[in-house]
């Protein structure tokens, strides 16, 4: 997946439906259900089945860079909007970027892209809820069902619904400073891996039920 | 990288979910439990342990409509609306699928008028109401009942969350957010950890948590922890003016709750059948004879039908009752029974086993 280096401006590119994205390629990813049997815990697996659950199965994405700040620009098919929680039976839409919190992992190996990393490779995650009203939450987890959300977030988002797609823009500075947040570091033509994940309100998604893109994708960074 | 077989998956999920048990059997563990016993042949519905909960708990933003204690007329459906089928806890040691509660099923928080009655002056013209047209409350059916006339017959069931050995909200939370104490088995939902997913009000067979939906994060009955912690009894069992709720450990061979629970088996668990092992008992309800055709005592049958006293208390409700009759019996035939004096409560405070101490004497006064 290519990073494309570009010169404009963090207010044009935050703009979800800005003409600037339109010169940015879409890599369409196929999105799946998280597997239900490593669910942590046992009530989520006797009570959901794996068909009915990740019902967004399909995600567009673009990522750019103007050599401060790194922008992703995420695009799904959602018929319903689910902004708001108003009743204990209502759910919001979702969307999170998932990248490793370090660049080399002890002992080498990835963090599992299917487990939200491990102690030994946690990961990074940057979360957006229609509910949170464009005021995302960094988040770092090392295992399934251990998400913590960092009390700092460098990470923005404009998002905008309208014709049954949502459209969110996040952005964040390329290198963030390490005593402000804990928060993976990134750099004009670096490579790191990403991996995406949505959530559809109305289908009762939340936690990790949810559509996630697999497998890690290689994001690299223009120059 | 190669894709990990199918073969390598499922071992990797059993690895997980072995793990998962270590963990959830680690936050279940406690040194000792908590109980309460409630006599229904006491309880009024008077509705003062579910105030007494209210104010002291429940008066936050987004606490409105939770009543973490609460007083239902038996048979009827309850709050949420039929809690009783809406799934939850374990069949065959399996999690049972449960269904989310809305807010109309739990019961609405209504809104009063109060203002224009009580100080705009329309009191003599405008009745004390609540706005819009509610067709459900937490207590909607009260004393409706069930049976036939001149048969018809209720009782009351006070319900808090059961603090559980087997809790159905720990074993569901993905975070871990759920545990029991060790040092009294009082189930806690961590508002830290909490993030409002509310797989925990799914899994409650008995349907009570509540969502907070300004905090965002499931809240429940604490057993006044707090108070606990200085020795004071819960507020809903030391506001009961029937002197029906016994507290104290289930383990402590001299207190009411062993007594009741372990040696005379008069107390018995809620809907048992649910798995989850709740550690709040029940003495049920004697009645009274039927009424036959011919308008005649029937002294061989109770009013509240014995199947319906099983269904909710289980087997040992025939014994349970036996028991009663006989020790009262005895003390009508001029004998002594431990067991009504136990019941009885001469003294206030032997409702409390350990928790005896005076709130007042210990919490500052505020100005």
């Amino acid at each position: 997946m290519q990073c494309t280096r570009v010169t404009a401006s963090r207010e044009q590119l935050l703009d979800p439906l800005t003409p600037e994205w339109s010169r940015i390629a879409a890599e369409p990813l196929k999105m799946a259900a998280t597997p239900l049997a490593n669910q942590p815990s046992e009530y989520i697996k006797a009570s959901r089945d794996e068909k009915q659950i990740g019902k967004v199965r399909s995600l567009d994405v673009q990522a750019a860079h103007n050599g401060s700040d790194i922008f992703f620009r995420l695009t799904w098919e959602d018929a319903t909007q689910d902004v708001q929680i108003t009743d204990t039976t209502m759910f919001t839409d979702g969307c999170g970027i998932l990248i490793p919190l370090h660049a080399t992992a002890v002992g080498g190996a990835d963090p599992p892209i299917d487990e939200m990393g491990s102690k030994d490779a946690p990961v990074n995650a940057w979360f957006w809820r229609a509910d949170f009203k464009d005021v995302p939450r960094n988040t770092i987890a090392h295992g399934l069902g251990s998400t913590q959300f960092t009390e700092r977030c460098a990470v923005r988002t404009k998002s905008a619904w309208g014709a049954g797609t949502w459209t969110v823009v996040f952005t964040r500075p390329l290198a963030v400073p390490d005593q402000q947040e804990e928060t993976v570091q990134l750099a004009a033509g670096a490579s790191v891996k990403i991996g995406f994940a949505v959530w559809e309100g109305s289908n009762g998604e939340r936690a990790g039920v949810k559509s996630f893109s697999k497998e890690w994708r290689e994001l690299v960074l223009d120059a | 990288m190669a894709e990990p077989s199918e073969a390598d998956k499922a071992q990797r999920a059993k690895q997980l979910a072995s793990e998962l048990k270590s963990q959830k059997a680690m936050l279940k563990h406690a040194n000792r439990q908590l109980a309460m016993v409630f006599d229904l042949n006491k309880c009024l519905g008077c509705q003062t342990c579910v105030v007494a909960c209210k104010t002291l708990w429940t008066r936050d933003e987004g606490m409105e409509y939770m009543w973490w204690a609460t007083v239902n007329t038996q048979p009827g459906k309850g709050t949420p609306r039929d809690w009783e089928k809406l799934g939850g806890g374990f069949r065959d040691e399996e999690p049972r699928a449960g269904t989310l509660p809305s807010k109309r099923e739990f019961g609405e928080a209504w809104e009063f008028n109060y203002d224009e009655v009580f100080f705009g002056g329309k009191g003599n013209s405008v009745h004390l109401q609540p706005s819009g047209d509610p067709d459900w409350g937490p207590n909607w059916d009260e004393d409706q009942g069930g049976g036939q006339y001149p048969n018809s017959f209720y009782f009351y069931l006070p319900r808090i969350c059961n603090h559980c050995t087997n809790p159905a909200c720990l074993e569901a939370c993905p975070r871990n957010a759920i545990y029991k104490r060790e040092e009294d088995g009082i189930v806690v939902l961590s508002q830290e950890r909490c993030k409002g997913y509310r797989f925990c009000m799914e899994a409650c067979p008995y349907k009570k948590i509540y969502f907070n939906l300004v905090a965002q994060k499931g809240q429940k009955c604490i057993f006044c922890y707090p108070r606990i912690e200085k020795g004071v009894a819960p507020a809903c069992a030391r506001q009961c003016p029937g002197r029906l709720r016994f507290v104290g450990f289930l383990d402590d061979e001299s207190g009411p709750i062993h007594k009741l629970v372990k040696q005379w088996k008069v107390a018995l668990p809620l809907h048992s059948e649910f798995g989850t092992q709740p550690n709040i008992y029940y003495v049920p309800p004697i009645s009274p004879p039927r009424f036959d055709a011919e308008g005649n005592l029937d002294e061989s049958k109770p009013r509240i039908p014995t199947d319906y006293l099983r269904y909710l208390f289980g087997d040992g409700v025939e014994a349970a009752l036996a028991t009663l009759k006989t020790e009262m019996a005895k003390t009508k035939a001029g004998g002594k029974s431990e067991l009504l004096d136990l019941l009885i409560v001469y003294e206030w405070k032997s409702l409390f086993g350990p928790f005896t101490q005076d709130p007042a004497a210990i919490a500052p006064r505020r100005a």
